[in-house]
């Protein structure tokens, strides 16, 4: 009977009701989209970053990634690959040999990271070929072939067909040096990739930097960035049998993790902010509801119902009212984050800034458990906490000074 | 809280005992005795009207025989049970278990039904569902209300909302019921009929009944006359009291 009085307790006031409900529903709607919205972007953000180059994760030898030595190595590449890739999560793995050159033509000359890579593997992991946009990417038995960055062929001055010179450390500690044909220009957006780097045959930067059969890393990638996070702890495993190490997204793109978390956290301030807001208005109305009922609450006590009861009443009447606003709430917002998941939103006015993180022109939120369940657990917690106030004030309740209330 | 027995109640007994009963407000440097050092029995079965002019103390007094207000000094008895050495909640347990409540304005829980209403007193005493709907109906229909199980009070007259709360203060079988002021807000035929009611129900279950009250036929029918001035209880009368009415 407790639960059905709060529950008609709850329409003796219908507008006012009907106006709190709005207000939560609002609220938590506003955080399911904005959730999603957000959620997505840093997905697609994270995605279109990492598999333009880097791929979700990274095999490598311990104290790589801060010292990117050419010395660093792993040995017999391809056979890991193929484990890594029987690992559950793992789609494609792809051997890369990298170093630190001086790129020339004629009297102009660069500093690059050259990158060895296997055609036919590196296409299932980077989407870097597909950014060609003059000649083309590197094909298996290419011997000699080159593919650069179009603003560090801009820079050397270079186009199709002609000779780049590459100056640099081989792992012996001679002097590597080749002479390769520009065979392709990529435009991937992103400026340290298209001022920076130059992608060559595995095989021929083996030769050219005296590595044998060794490559310093393997890049992995999955169905989705959370698949290969999942998998991360059995990669982990793999990697430590051979004195190696993984190196996860954020490992990979720092800087994309600092920026994504540091927009996060602005936008709980916004979000703590909109929940606070909605806690204040709920409680306001419960105890405005709590002073015009208090002559209620007296007889009920008179009655012989216990003061803790009668809170735990208007308790329920204010996990009801945070309950139902809250789902209606997550049917709103959720269908606006499905609806636009579908349809997109269109960013043009912003599309230059998007490009700088690989983002497109049209963004689609992404609808999730988190997304969908984290905001609205928030108010509902908080409204629950926040309904231990009025409690508090009818547990004080003396039964004949409330009834003698207005 | 001690068990309800039939020897307890036996009547006769007392089911209210005051002794040197005092309660003292103060404003400021003003204090006012509103009861002062009362002795007084109310026994089992009694039809008692505790009547007064306004501020002679008489709704202060059936407040804290109804453990719903403390007095200053002197101790109060219900049913054997020194309400003193009560905290709040044993107090709520013993306003359950051992009395019955009927207010000027009716007090019913507007979101409830009448049966409901009825059925809330046995649910708060942990009745099981079948029994306390057949006792709250049984209650409802004791006082003339079988038929309007459904009805809301905002649906009900004042006398049936009154009717209602006779049924709920009597339905958990207490050792008294205080009424204040039950008819002040009435018309003389709703009045009438719940005087009529009241008295029925002492006459049959032996409850026992304490009306505060000016309406001259409630105390017309009443066994016993309490009245009371300046917190002081100025006559008990005991018999036929037609002509106090008067």
């Amino acid at each position: 009977m407790l639960f059905e009085m709060a529950w008609r307790n709850l329409w003796r006031q219908p507008m006012r009701t009907a106006l709190s409900l709005l207000t939560m529903a609002l609220a938590a709607a506003l955080l399911v989209f904005m959730l999603s919205f957000q959620l997505g972007v840093y997905d697609t953000m994270k995605s279109n970053a990492l598999r333009i180059f880097d791929g979700f994760a990274r095999i490598q030898p311990p104290g790589y990634a801060d010292d990117p030595d050419i010395r660093k190595t792993i040995a017999d590449p391809e056979a890991l690959a193929a484990k890594a890739e029987q690992v559950k999560g793992v789609t494609a793995a792809a051997p890369r040999a990298t170093s630190y050159v001086i790129l020339a033509n004629g009297e102009r000359s660069y500093g690059a990271a050259i990158v060895g890579v296997s055609p036919t593997r590196e296409r299932r992991v980077s989407t870097l070929a597909t950014t060609v946009h003059e000649g083309r990417y590197l094909k298996p038995g290419d011997s000699d072939a080159v593919v650069l960055g179009d603003a560090l062929a801009r820079n050397l001055k270079l186009k199709l067909g002609d000779k780049v010179t590459l100056l640099g450390s081989a792992l012996d500690g001679t002097i590597a040096a080749d002479s390769l044909t520009l065979v392709g220009i990529f435009h991937t957006g992103i400026g340290d990739l298209d001022r920076q780097v130059a992608e060559m045959p595995l095989g021929r930067f083996q030769q050219s930097f005296a590595m044998g059969d060794t490559a310093n890393t393997i890049a992995l990638v999955g169905p989705s960035l959370s698949a290969v996070n999942a998998a991360l702890p059995r990669l982990d495993r793999l990697a430590t049998a051979n004195n190696l190490v993984v190196e996860d997204w954020g490992g990979l793109q720092p800087g994309l993790k600092q920026a994504i978390t540091l927009d996060f956290s602005t936008s709980m301030l916004w979000y703590v902010s909109l929940v606070v807001v909605v806690v204040f208005i709920i409680l306001n109305t419960l105890l405005m509801s709590v002073l015009e009922r208090t002559r209620e609450f007296g007889m009920l006590m008179a009655i012989g119902m216990r003061a803790p009861l009668v809170g735990r009443m208007l308790w329920l009447e204010l996990i009801l009212l945070a309950l139902i606003g809250t789902v209606a709430g997550v049917i709103l917002g959720g269908g606006l984050a499905l609806w636009y998941g579908h349809a997109g939103i269109a960013v043009g006015a912003f599309e230059g800034l998007m490009a700088q993180w690989g983002l497109p022109g049209r963004l689609y939120p992404t609808l999730s458990a988190t997304s969908a369940l984290v905001g609205p657990a928030v108010i509902v917690v908080s409204v629950a906490v926040a309904g231990l106030i009025p409690m508090r004030r009818i547990r004080r309740l003396e039964p004949v000074k409330a009834m003698r209330a207005a | 809280m001690q068990p309800d027995t039939s020897e307890s109640r036996a009547p006769g007994r007392a089911i209210v005992a005051c002794r040197g009963l005092s309660k003292i407000y103060t404003d400021g440097a003003v204090e006012v005795r509103a009861v002062d050092g009362l002795d007084l029995d109310i026994a089992a079965g009694d039809f008692a009207t505790l009547s007064g002019p306004s501020g002679s103390g008489k709704t202060t007094l059936q407040n804290m025989i109804g453990g719903l207000d403390r007095p200053t000094s002197g101790s109060v008895t219900v049913d054997g049970e020194d309400l003193s050495s009560l905290n709040t909640a044993h107090l709520a347990e013993l306003r359950l278990h051992k009395i019955g409540f009927v207010f000027q304005a009716y007090n019913l829980i507007p979101v409830l039904s009448a049966l409901e209403n009825i059925e809330f007193v046995l649910q708060l005493l942990g009745v099981g569902a079948k029994e306390r709907r057949a006792r709250a109906a049984s209650a409802l229909a004791d006082v003339g209300l079988a038929g309007m199980e459904g009805r809301r009070p905002s649906h009900l007259s004042g006398g049936q909302q009154q009717r209602v709360a006779v049924a709920r203060a009597l339905v958990a079988r207490p050792a008294i019921v205080l009424a204040d002021e039950p008819t002040a807000n009435l018309d003389s035929k709703s009045a009438d009929d719940l005087i009529s009611l009241m008295a029925e129900l002492n006459a049959r279950s032996g409850t026992t009944f304490l009306i505060g009250t000016h309406d001259a036929r409630v105390i017309a029918r009443a066994r016993r006359h309490i009245e009371m001035v300046d917190g002081k209880v100025t006559a008990d009368t005991t018999g036929d009291l037609a002509d106090v009415a008067q």
